[in-house]
């Protein structure tokens, strides 16, 4: 993964914790997994109401773009009351929601789509 | 796909370039045309350098016509979908196309950013919007190639040079300015490119080179562009109301919007209410126009198109108007500036660029950024010495700036209860 890529993954990371606190979800649990396909981002949380949960989808379960992507991921992380996840929404490809016994799982996937750097055969 | 889908798909972008094209032909024969367009490619195009002036109508709208198909196959050919930005870039690349963009001093920077993403090993479509936009500083490329009596061989390659260096240097640029301003500019690349104007114009100056000029203005096809404007706006209504017979239903959705950066109106409010909207907006900037007596020319239909344009990527009626008032007021309270001047009547229309203010902080706030931006534009304009055509841009990147820390300060949002 090239710096760039980590630098707009811990971006999305930031603005979606954020997100959580902003609304009221202090209590939350976080795993990432990367591999050559995609980064993989899991937030555990208490139950979403249905409203926060519609947002999240309208926002984000959306076609990734990548024009927007290369113009507008540094104001990403930097949400308020009026502007929340707009453009977390174009750097995202699929985002999953599992309920669990005691809360709930959301699962959000970046795909790799950039051409990777050949790396000199030793 | 049918006609009716294929306009709906390109968001009748084809009718605009065909009804431009067709009326440069009727307005001009071909050889007033082609001598007009040949002065339009020879001109330095620095702030203000209207091409009504230099080559008339009908070479302008050849011009304008020209380079919106180039960008138009350009789109068609990298398969880029017709999102609120790309919208936005295509109209105002049309707009400044009656004022300092033709297509001679375009491409170096188009190049530039081509040379960038295969520098970084992405996709030359992955920065569309900043080639859409990039051409704001063209005049630069003009300016050196023929503006400075530098012979020939020396003005071609140091233009070109100058030009693929800037388009090599703006999309990082472009991504970085976006945080200076919290995209309460909509013009954010206009900011980037007055910090290279501002280089650039430092340059030129500590080799004694003069590169100001007296603003060139034609107000004599006035009529014909009032017809023109409020044509292209009906087209955008009439189309939302084809596309979508509910379309007055969703339409406040849209105005909902804050039209912070990045917003896509298309995508996320549909392709008919943007187009409604887009037709609104053209309304009232020539509505405006009118009620204030300013003639149309080259750079005020510019600043026509580009509004339209950023109808699709931020800009509505609620958050629009009040910088606008804010702008009229800033030009009717001081004594120095007046709406008389050309640089005062375009700002009035291209202070939209802060509408995000007015559309997060609401109508007063608005106001007040539209008279700190009319006052900051003559300023702005001296600092980046001209060759950035999107000086409101520049100017409005300041202006943010100096206002969304303090208001972001103040306004706080509301803290919500712990949920378990």
């Amino acid at each position: 993964m090239s710096n760039q890529e980590s630098r707009i993954v811990t971006k999305i990371i930031h603005e979606l914790v954020l997100f959580y606190q902003m609304h009221g979800y202090q209590n939350i649990e976080l795993k990432t997994k990367k591999s050559e396909q995609e980064f993989v981002i899991m937030i555990y949380s208490a139950i979403l109401s249905e409203d926060l949960l519609k947002q999240i989808h309208e926002k984000i379960d959306r076609e990734r773009d990548l024009e927007i992507e290369t113009y507008g991921w540094q104001l990403v992380g930097d949400i308020d009351a009026k502007s929340e996840l707009e453009i977390v929404g174009h750097l995202i490809d699929e985002m999953m929601v599992e309920k669990q016994k005691q809360g709930m799982k959301l699962t959000f996937i970046r795909k790799n789509r950039y051409k990777q750097k050949k790396t000199p055969k030793s | 796909m049918t006609i009716k889908q294929f306009l709906r798909k390109k968001m009748i972008t084809p009718i605009i370039f065909v009804i431009l094209f067709t009326l440069s032909f009727i307005i001009d024969d071909v050889s007033t045309l082609w001598s007009g367009y040949l002065a339009i490619l020879k001109s330095p195009s620095q702030l203000i350098t209207d091409y009504l002036y230099v080559g008339g109508l009908g070479a302008t709208l050849f011009n304008v016509s020209t380079i919106l198909l180039l960008n138009i196959v350009m789109l068609n050919r990298l398969k880029v979908k017709m999102s609120g930005p790309v919208f936005a870039g295509l109209l105002t690349i049309a707009g400044f196309s009656f004022f300092g963009k033709n297509l001679f001093n375009t491409l170096p920077i188009y190049l530039g950013i081509y040379l960038y993403a295969r520098k970084q090993h992405l996709e030359f479509r992955s920065f569309i919007i900043v080639v859409l936009f990039s051409t704001g500083i063209s005049p630069l490329v003009s300016f050196l190639i023929f503006g400075n009596g530098w012979p020939l061989y020396i003005g071609i390659p140091l233009g070109i040079v100058a030009g693929i260096l800037t388009g090599f240097i703006l999309p990082a640029l472009s991504a970085h300015t976006t945080r200076f301003h919290k995209g309460y500019n909509l013009y954010n690349i206009g900011f980037a490119m007055g910090i290279l104007s501002m280089f650039y114009s430092a340059i030129l100056t500590a080799f004694g080179i003069d590169y100001f000029i007296d603003g060139l203005i034609s107000n004599d096809y006035h009529e014909i562009l009032l017809i023109l404007t409020l044509i292209l706006s009906a087209i955008f209504i009439i189309s939302a109301f084809i596309f979508d017979p509910r379309v007055l239903r969703s339409y406040p959705n849209l105005m909902k919007s804050t039209g912070r950066l990045v917003s896509d109106f298309i995508r996320d409010y549909g392709r008919a209410p943007t187009m409604l909207n887009v037709g609104i907006m053209g309304i009232i900037s020539t509505l405006a126009l009118m009620v204030l007596s300013i003639e149309i020319n080259g750079p005020v239909m510019g600043g026509i198109l580009t509004v339209m344009g950023f109808g699709a990527f931020g800009k509505h009626p609620k958050n629009s108007i009040p910088v606008m008032m804010g702008a009229l007021l800033g030009a009717a309270l001081t004594p120095v500036y007046s709406i008389d001047q050309v640089s005062m009547a375009i700002a009035v229309l291209f202070v939209t660029a802060l509408a995000p203010v007015a559309g997060r902080y609401g109508f007063f706030i608005g106001v007040l950024a539209g008279f700190l931006h009319i006052i900051i534009t003559p300023l702005a304009f001296r600092f980046q010495g001209g060759f950035d055509l999107y000086n409101n841009g520049f100017a409005a990147g300041f202006v943010a700036a100096l206002l969304i820390p303090f208001l972001e300060a103040i306004f706080k949002d509301e803290p919500k209860e712990e949920t378990t």
